[in-house]
């Protein structure tokens, strides 16, 4: 396990935006998120959880698939230059291998290249994540209910923690041990140092609340499908999808062209299963037209079918979607409201 | 590395227009590159996207069978924005392909068996490209019946074809409209009624229904009372699209995507989720 002194924390980050294009938590409140550092003063080391999750880099809010000039189309494709991620938190490393198994690979095809997405790829796999150890999770933060810890190991190439004198940092992967050989002139971690660790995992754990298990969210959500209680749920949501934007493994986009028949561009944008013409077809059906078939779509996406297929929650907890609601709709709260009516059937 | 989000380019060979009112066009595209020709190897029930380069894509059943080589065929119904752009294509003009996509009819396990084609209106589509490869390959399998309605005749699609298929006997063809309407030889009344009335046997058989929503949900229950079990009940289900390939999540219905879980999904499956039928 390395040690980086926080004297020396400086000339790491800046050796480092130098190999890479280093991504750091960088602002304050509702404008933070991961963006391109070249120094550690741009960092915002501080912060618990950055408004805005690493998805804004891995998968763009907007991004050109292709372009076209009369039949002649280019891609959008582009190589990018390898990325660190520093400071990400074990919710967010773990949403982006979430998110790497729909975008990156294929569960009904496993083997065809075909199914893979190269924008996404391009990125993911080419980025090393520095999954960052949390001391004091927030209120919102739900992470160990979906298997999750402050303290997860689980999720990212490198995994550090801070003290109060220095980064420990150790490999996860490949990739990590690969970036650990790179690193050189630092010390290890004493024994002194490893009990801190413990101590400090123990502290983080004590902010967090009581626990509601999603595994058994899951093997009851099918239950109480046709339940009045969604009516209830959904009733204040405005459908507005914040919470999907905003959340580390939301992934839905929508598919436009611009531009004319001889140029222009094809283009995806985040949507979100919420928006009420989300299914329509062009006859006019809409196979989710009511708020209610849409909210339980997205809970039953995060909390049951993403699970039937890869066997973890989708959810991984981060409670953003808890801060940005307008209309403070508590994921949780629904979580415990469905997991008694399931009970009780 | 493979880029499914770009469209291969067709050329528009031919263009039907398939009923009086002009809201259904039958397409034959035809490969530009020979390289594209080549890779692109499908089965019956799966779907394209077509791609107008400006305007958008819209998902279609591969009409033509992989028996019939060098073009593939589509009928479009003139609906929205991406569909009537296309009826207003010339033969020479230029469209997009992604595919072939989806998943297929499963004609091995049909092998040695009875083929019962059930369809309605448009949704013959792909239904045609069964029964094609079925004839193609006839002594593969065992009795074929098709029962194809419409609301009245103009909107039958593949008229001439349906001709010559009347004529063979080593399948029976049968044709029903809503209504009775002058000089109609063949049966009256919906689909799931006649289905009935002609009860095809479920011995040894497999059932492949595709149609209009109101066709297909009175058609189930016919069919699981003339006996056909529910894993040999095949129909293919259709949602709005957009990337074709399992990822946008816009046709996610339970813990399937249409798209590449689908289309063609048994009765069986489609019972355990609960967002399908």
């Amino acid at each position: 396990m390395i040690k980086i002194e926080k004297s020396e924390f400086g000339t790491f980050i800046r050796d480092l935006s130098a190999e890479y294009k280093l991504f750091a938590p960088v602002g304050e409140g509702r404008q933070s998120a991961f963006r391109e550092v070249s120094s550690a003063d741009q960092m915002n080391t501080s912060i618990q959880m950055t408004q805005n999750s690493p998805k804004t880099v891995f998968l763009p809010q907007t991004e050109v698939l292709f372009e076209f000039n009369g039949d002649d189309i280019q891609s959008g494709e582009k190589a990018a230059k390898p990325m660190f991620f520093w400071g990400v938190r074990s919710c967010d490393a773990r949403g982006m291998n979430l998110l790497d198994k729909v975008m990156g690979q294929s569960k009904q095809r496993p083997d065809d290249p075909a199914f893979q997405d190269p924008y996404w790829k391009a990125r993911f796999d080419n980025a090393v994540i520095l999954t960052l150890a949390c001391h004091e999770p927030a209120s919102t933060c739900f992470c160990h209910w979906t298997g999750g810890n402050p303290f997860s190991k689980e999720a990212g190439d490198l995994w550090a923690v801070e003290t109060e004198t220095a980064y420990l940092i150790e490999p996860l992967s490949e990739k990590g041990k690969d970036f650990v050989k790179t690193l050189s002139g630092y010390h290890t971690a004493s024994d002194k140092d490893k009990q801190e660790i413990k101590t400090l995992k123990k502290q983080a754990e004590s902010c967090l609340r009581p626990a509601v298990d999603a595994k058994i969210l899951k093997e009851k959500l099918p239950k109480i499908w046709d339940d009045p209680l969604w009516d209830e749920v959904s009733a204040k949501c405005v459908n507005c999808s914040a919470c999907a934007f905003i959340c580390p493994t939301c992934y839905c986009f929508d598919i436009q062209d611009e531009g004319k028949k001889d140029k222009g561009k094809r283009f995806r944008t985040w949507d979100c299963c919420m928006f009420p013409i989300f299914t329509k077809e062009a006859s006019g059906h809409n196979p989710r037209s009511l708020a209610r078939e849409r909210v339980r779509q997205r809970v039953m996406h995060k909390f049951n079918y993403f699970w039937e297929t890869y066997g973890e929650s989708l959810c991984t907890g981060c409670g953003r979607c808890i801060r940005v609601c307008p209309v403070n709709l508590d994921i949780r709260d629904v979580a415990k409201q469905l997991l008694e009516a399931a009970s009780a059937v | 590395m493979k880029n499914t989000y770009i469209p291969i380019p067709m050329k528009v060979d031919k263009i039907v227009t398939e009923d009086p009112a002009k809201t259904l066009r039958t397409y034959d595209l035809a490969f530009v590159k020979d390289a594209d020709l080549e890779q692109f190897q499908y089965l019956p029930g799966q779907f394209c996207e077509m791609s107008l380069l400006g305007m958008g894509e819209s998902p279609f059943g591969i009409a033509s069978s992989p028996t019939e080589e060098g073009f593939l065929r589509f009928t479009v119904n003139r609906t929205g924005l991406v569909t009537n752009e296309i009826h207003n294509l010339r033969e020479g003009d230029m469209v997009g392909i992604r595919g072939p996509l989806g998943n297929w009819y499963p004609v091995e396990d049909f092998k040695g068996e009875n083929v019962v084609i059930v369809g309605g209106g448009f949704a013959f589509t792909t239904l045609r490209s069964l029964l094609v490869y079925l004839l193609a390959h006839r002594e593969d399998y065992g009795e074929i019946i098709c029962i194809y309605g419409a609301r009245n005749p103009d909107l039958f699609i593949y008229k001439d074809e349906l001709g010559t298929w009347l004529k063979r006997t080593d399948m029976k063809l049968h044709l029903t409209i809503d209504n009775e309407a002058d000089g109609w030889e063949h049966h009256t009344g919906f689909v799931p009624a006649v289905t009935e009335q002609i009860a095809p046997s479920a011995e040894k058989a497999w059932v492949v229904v595709c149609g209009p929503p109101v066709m297909i949900k009175y058609t189930l229950p016919v069919l699981e009372k003339l006996k056909f079990p529910d894993a040999r009940i095949i129909t293919s289900l259709e949602r709005r699209m957009k990337c074709g390939i399992g990822k946008c999540g816009r046709c996610n219905i339970g813990s399937q995507y249409v798209c590449i879980d689908g289309p063609v999904f048994s009765l069986a499956q489609l019972k355990t989720i609960p967002d399908a039928l």
